[in-house]
Parts: C-alpha cells; sequence; structure tokens
C-alpha cells in the first residue's frame, strides 16, 4: 500500500504539455501582472499625494513665516515713537491742557450709568407663533367637510 | 522494492527522515509561536517598544502660547518662529556648492560649512537660531540634505516698553519668567503635546490637534499712558541724575494698574544681554525702600480713623522729641511751637508724627500699619512681589524708638506698589482694592473677566475725606511745584535717607504720592527717584509728578473741575443700551 501511493506520487510521467494547463499558466501570469500592475499604480499615486501633501504643508509654512514677518513689521508700525514721529511729519503738534476746550451740554452727562436691557428676555409678551399641528388625514377630513357642505349646500 | 531504480530506492530511503525533519521543525515553530503568547508582562512590553520605536517616532508640538495685550487691545506680546538648520552630510551631492550657498545665507565661513558637509556625522546641526528670512532663504534651496526645524519665538513688539510688567520667556519659549510671563505662566503656556508619527513612508501624518493653544492676556496697562510715564522718567532722571526711579499710575477704584515703569529698564526681547541680573527684577514689587514722609499721611488717617486723635489735635513742636534712647528731630531741626494736624502734613514735622504715634501706642499703631498694607504682599498678579519690612513689639529688632521713626517712614520699608495702594485707599474713601495686572483672560469658551478685588475697608470714608483735605491743603500750602491748575490735587512728598550698616547716606530717595481729582480720585501717580542732585521730594519728584499728571488728565480726559462739576451736576440723560 506505502508502496503503491509512493510510487503512484514520484512515477516518472511523459511531460505531456495540454493546451488547458498552458492556457491556466499564462492567465495566472496576466492575473499576477494586472495586480502588480494596480499595487504598482496605487503605490504610485500614494507616492504622489504624499508629495503633493508635502508640498501644501511647505507653503502653509511658508505663509506662516510670512504672516509672521507681516505681523512683526505692523507692530513695529504701530508703536508710539513711530506713531508720534509719522504724526509730527504730517503736521500734527501735541495737545496740551490748554487746547482743550470743554463743552458742557445741558442735559448730556458723559458719566451716566448705562442700563443694558437683555433683548432676549424682555417683558413684552412674546408674539405666538402657531403651531404646525396639520396632518394628511385632517387635510383629508377637511376637504371631504368642505365638499360635503357644498353638496348640501346645492341640496338646499 | 522490486521494479524500482537505484535513485528511487536512495529517495525511498532517505524521505522518511526528511518527513520527520520537517514534521518537528514545523513543531518546534509552533511551539514557539505559542510561547510567544505566554511571555512575561516585561519582556511583552520590551518587545512591544522595540517594535513601536522602529515604526514610530515621537514628535513634539509646542503650543502655541497665549497673547499679551494692553487694555486697548495693543499687542505687547506674541509669537514670531525662528528656525533650526540642520543637514545630513551623506545626502548632500554638490557639497561645494552648497556651502557656498548657505554661507552667504547663513553668513558663516564656507570652508567651516564644507567641512562640516563632507563629515561622516549622519546628521549636523549647522545653524540655531536664525531668522524667517534666513529660514525662507534656505527652504527655497529646495535640498533633501536640509533639515529646517521651527522654533517658538517669544517677541515684544514694543521694544523695552513696559519690560518689567510683561516679563519675558526663557526655555525656547516654553517658560515664562518674571512678569505677566512668570505669573499666568501656566495660563499663557498652553499644552505641549507629543504626537506619534509613523515612519513607514507610506503613512499620512495624522491632523494636529489644534486645542493646545495657551490663553491670550488683556493687562490693565494702557500703552500709551506707559509710553509717556516712562518717557517722564527717564527724563527725570537725566534731569536730575538720579540712579534709578519707579513711577506707578493707578485707578484707585478698581486697583487697576495703569502704568508701571522703572528705570534702568531692559528690552525683554534681549534680556539675555542684561549683564546685572538684578536688572530683571520689577522694583516697583520686587524693592524695598523706606519711604520717609509719605508715610505721615498714614500715620494721620491711622490716629484720625482709632479716634486717638480728631482734625483740630495740636501739640506743642519743641523741636527734639527723646524716645527710645533717640533724639527725633525734624527736617530743618526747627521747632514749630503749637501746630495743628494738617500742618505736620504741611511742613512735614517728623516731631507730630512721632507724637501721634506715641498717642496712639503700639497695638493701635501697628495694626493700623498691618492694615494698611505695611509689610504684607499686595496681591498684584507679578511674580516676585516683595513683602516690606515691618517690625512690630515682640520681634526681636524691634525697639521703642520704632514706633517714633516709623511713623514717618524711617525704619520700616515698603514697595512702591506697597505704598501707592495705601494712597489709593485713602483716595477710594477708605476701601482698599488689590493692585491688579490683568483685566481681562482670553479663552477658547470667552472671555474672563477680572473682577476688582476688595482688600479691606481700612479707615472710614469719613476719615478719608478729613486727610484727603489735609493733603489738598500740603499741595497747596506746601508744595508749589506739584500743582496744576484747574485742578485740585492732594499729595505728600517722602525724602528718605538711605539706609546703610553704620547708618545713613547722604543722599536720599525722593517721592511724591497724590491723586486727582481730589474730590473724585481718578487717578494715583506714585514717583520715587533715587539718589537725585537735589535732596528733597518737593524739588525732586513734586515736578515729576505735575508733569505726568499734566498729560494724563489729557490721555484720561479728566477735565479741569469747573466742567467736571458742571457735567456732574448734569442731570442723568435717560439711556437704555440693548444688550
Amino acid at each position: 500500500m506505502t508502496q503503491n501511493w509512493f510510487q503512484h506520487t514520484f512515477r516518472r510521467q511523459r511531460f505531456q504539455p495540454q493546451n488547458q494547463a498552458a492556457a491556466l499558466a499564462v492567465l495566472g501570469i496576466m492575473i499576477a501582472l494586472i495586480l502588480g500592475t494596480l499595487y504598482l499604480s496605487q503605490v504610485a499615486s500614494f507616492a504622489i499625494t504624499n508629495r503633493e501633501i508635502e508640498s501644501l504643508i511647505d507653503q502653509r509654512d511658508e505663509l506662516e513665516r510670512t504672516n509672521e514677518q507681516l505681523i512683526a513689521e505692523i507692530a513695529s508700525f504701530r508703536t508710539v515713537p513711530r506713531l508720534l514721529a509719522r504724526a509730527q511729519e504730517i503736521g500734527f503738534r501735541q495737545a496740551t491742557n490748554a487746547d482743550i476746550e470743554y463743552l458742557v451740554v445741558e442735559g448730556y452727562n458723559p458719566n451716566r450709568t448705562l442700563t443694558i436691557v437683555d433683548i432676549n428676555n424682555t417683558d413684552d409678551e412674546a408674539e405666538v407663533v402657531p403651531v404646525y399641528d396639520e396632518t394628511f388625514s385632517g387635510w383629508l377630513e377637511q376637504q371631504f367637510s368642505i365638499l360635503r357642505d357644498q353638496f348640501e349646500e346645492f341640496g338646499k | 522494492m522490486q521494479g524500482l531504480s537505484p535513485q528511487q530506492v536512495t529517495i525511498q530511503a532517505r524521505l522518511p527522515f526528511v518527513i520527520i525533519f520537517l514534521v518537528s521543525m514545523a513543531g518546534f515553530l509552533l511551539i514557539q509561536l505559542a510561547n510567544f503568547q505566554f511571555y512575561p508582562r516585561e519582556v511583552a512590553q520590551e518587545l512591544e517598544l522595540r517594535g513601536d520605536a522602529s515604526a514610530n517616532s515621537i514628535r513634539r508640538i509646542p503650543a502655541e502660547r497665549g497673547l499679551i495685550y494692553d487694555r486697548d487691545g495693543e499687542a505687547l506680546a506674541f509669537n514670531a518662529l525662528q528656525y533650526g538648520v540642520g543637514i545630513s552630510p551623506n545626502l548632500v551631492s554638490e557639497p561645494r556648492r552648497l556651502a557656498t550657498e548657505l554661507a552667504l545665507i547663513l553668513e558663516k565661513d564656507e570652508f567651516e560649512l564644507y567641512q562640516t558637509m563632507t563629515s561622516d556625522e549622519s546628521w549636523v546641526l549647522i545653524a540655531r537660531p536664525i531668522s524667517a528670512e534666513q529660514g525662507q532663504a534656505i527652504a527655497d534651496l529646495d535640498e533633501i540634505s536640509i533639515t529646517i526645524e521651527p522654533i517658538p519665538r517669544r517677541f515684544y513688539p514694543q521694544g523695552s516698553l513696559a519690560g518689567h510688567i510683561i516679563g519675558f520667556v526663557i526655555d525656547d519659549g516654553t517658560k515664562g519668567t518674571m512678569g505677566v510671563e512668570g505669573a499666568y505662566n501656566a495660563s499663557l503656556v498652553g499644552r505641549v503635546l507629543d504626537q506619534t508619527v509613523s515612519n513607514i513612508p507610506f503613512d499620512l501624518p495624522e491632523e494636529a490637534p489644534t486645542e493646545q493653544r495657551g490663553q491670550d492676556i488683556v493687562l490693565t496697562i494702557d500703552r500709551d499712558i506707559q509710553f509717556w510715564v516712562e518717557s517722564e522718567l527717564f527724563l527725570a532722571i537725566n534731569e536730575t541724575g538720579a540712579t534709578r526711579g519707579t513711577v506707578i499710575v493707578m485707578d484707585p477704584k478698581n486697583g487697576d494698574i495703569l502704568a508701571m515703569a522703572s528705570y534702568p529698564d531692559f528690552d525683554p526681547n534681549n534680556f539675555i544681554d542684561v549683564e546685572d541680573p538684578d536688572l530683571l527684577r520689577n522694583p516697583a514689587i520686587s524693592d524695598t525702600y523706606e519711604p520717609g514722609s509719605v508715610m505721615k499721611v498714614i500715620t494721620v488717617a491711622s490716629a484720625l480713623e482709632k479716634g486717638t486723635i480728631s482734625p483740630d489735635w495740636v501739640y506743642n513742636d519743641q523741636g527734639r522729641l527723646e524716645l527710645g534712647g533717640i533724639v527725633i528731630e525734624n527736617w530743618d531741626k526747627n521747632a514749630y511751637g503749637v501746630v495743628d494736624v494738617a500742618q505736620i502734613l504741611i511742613r512735614s514735622l517728623n516731631i507730630g508724627a512721632a507724637s501721634i504715634a506715641l498717642e496712639m501706642g503700639t497695638d493701635d499703631f501697628y495694626s493700623m500699619m498691618r492694615s494698611f498694607g505695611a509689610g504684607q504682599l499686595t496681591g498684584v498678579d507679578l511674580f516676585a512681589e516683595q513683602t516690606g519690612i515691618l517690625k512690630v513689639p515682640g520681634d526681636s529688632d524691634w525697639s521703642e524708638s520704632d514706633l517714633g521713626t516709623n511713623s514717618f517712614g524711617q525704619g520700616v520699608s515698603v514697595t512702591p506698589l506697597q505704598m501707592t495702594t495705601m494712597f489709593a485707599a485713602i483716595a477710594n474713601d477708605g476701601i482698599m482694592r488689590q493692585p491688579r495686572i490683568v483685566k481681562q483672560i482670553v479663552t477658547e469658551d470667552g472671555i474672563q473677566e477680572a473682577q476688582p478685588t476688595t482688600i479691606r475697608r481700612v479707615i472710614s470714608a469719613e476719615t478719608a475725606n478729613i486727610v484727603t483735605d489735609m493733603m489738598v491743603r500740603t499741595v497747596n500750602e506746601g508744595i508749589p511745584q506739584a500743582i496744576l491748575p484747574g485742578y485740585t490735587i492732594a499729595g505728600k512728598t517722602g525724602t528718605a535717607e538711605i539706609p546703610t550698616a553704620i547708618g545713613y547716606e547722604d543722599d536720599s530717595i525722593v517721592t511724591f504720592a497724590g491723586f486727582l481729582p481730589a474730590d473724585d480720585p481718578e487717578v494715583v501717580i506714585f514717583v520715587k527717584l533715587d539718589r537725585p542732585d537735589g535732596y528733597w521730594g518737593s524739588q525732586v519728584a513734586a515736578p515729576v509728578f505735575k508733569r505726568l499728571a499734566d498729560r494724563l488728565v489729557i490721555l484720561l480726559e479728566i477735565p479741569v473741575d469747573d466742567v467736571r462739576r458742571s457735567l456732574s451736576n448734569t442731570e442723568p440723560a435717560p439711556n437704555i443700551v440693548n444688550g
């Protein structure tokens, strides 16, 4: 018995090429090629996307750097000594107390206490918003009722 | 075996061994595989870590530090980026060209850079920190061998303006120290995050979390007032030859510090260049001094509050008062005869102040000194505030003479802010507000408004009004240098000797503390100059106060008294604002 399966397994067979086997082999190679191509294209697309993302990150970093520089530049333009110098250049001069004239407007107090009223919590009665409670069956009943009334009117 | 070739016989003979070997190996592998599942926890964790370490790396994401603004929203501190540049020599294809280009950008020696690029190291840091412009220029080279690492940097656009208040940051901008940067570091710093980044090239980086940013802080400081105060202080230092100086401007009603300037100052952008580290401390809260005669106001207010004296109280000034083994004299060594309380302030009489303290006794006097905040922190929200020194009976270094000398500001030391807070309490009808520097904290959830905090009522409103009237008389009758036409000013000078180990220096510390308008104070101004050419506070500090007051009434829109009173008499018009 042992010899039978062993001999069967290792029996030297004559090479008999068959069309079916060749077709299967070609099919296998084709599938492998397709899978390989798909894999490579996927990897390439992934790499390209990553490259684009990196490029966008670089752009973002560059914009951040530019933004930081602009903020610093704006801040330096807004310092008091610079504003004073600029004001003097365009003809302003520092006001003294003698230059200031206060006008008292009758009935107006600049130091009045402001009363803050919450507009979301007024005492006025809020406008009642009608509740939408119409249903399809209700609408049908209403139409039927109108029709019936019309018939009754017609009957009279 | 019949019918088999010799080769087949050999195979047949050997095959069982091969099968046994393969089965044994498969069994061994299966056992090892099973064994992996039952390793001790420590070994399993170690193996997991090794696996993670090869597949992932940790990237530290620095939190963006919160910004600091003045009360009008002007930026006082914000963040900028600097860069660190490194290079991987094994990836450099043209070291000569790259060295030339980098040398131009970094202003470094070309040969040194070339040597770095041709070294055997896997990665070398070549410059850190460099500016944003340099970083951009290097990034534009588009060299794969160069790595540019952003480094957060704190930037103070106003330069040295309010440097003592703002403080500065160390450790690559991650740790605030001194000033608001130090006191509010926990709010400003945000959360530094460690992000796990995959080393696998095709893994996309995870989105960096955004909720880690620090909170923004809005100060009570008014940048414009701060600028004028610093300018006037600098001018005063130059004019008087003083070595140091401090000016504080405070709103007595809520304790808001509108300006706090000290000289010498420093630029927080370049704090590292400051040679004397003591200059980095804020003298307004960290340096103590003997206040001198301004303390007489506190002594008088205390005695009036305790009922020890009344406004009509008089004493006989004989020019000398022996107390605890020392002789107290007036500043001009004169005797003034019978004088009242107001004259003690107007003529700044040491003997009068000491007499009042003696009348009060140690218990009442020192309890009131404590109540006014001597020897205690004001609680201002700044880094490194000092308490000052107030010796009290029972202390080993207290003597009876201290009761007398303390009453006119000797033998007791305070910070400029403590003295300002004491005067602010008198200006605010006797209610002492805690001085504060932060007005708002801006969080992601909204704005937290810092509410004014009352420390305590120190004296009654009646006592405060009586003392204020005396201080107005003091200015009008004794310190014409501080008078500002159109405004009533309450104030008092101080000329303090500077103590040494063996006595007192020849130089003095001069101060003027006052507020205006006296009947409805909107601002308290404290001026202190150390070792000026002139000796007396009225000569040196009072004119500085006047110049500051002259500018502040414009900046704070305080009309002259006549106009202000006519405005306040006007009936308020109804005014409702929808909120």
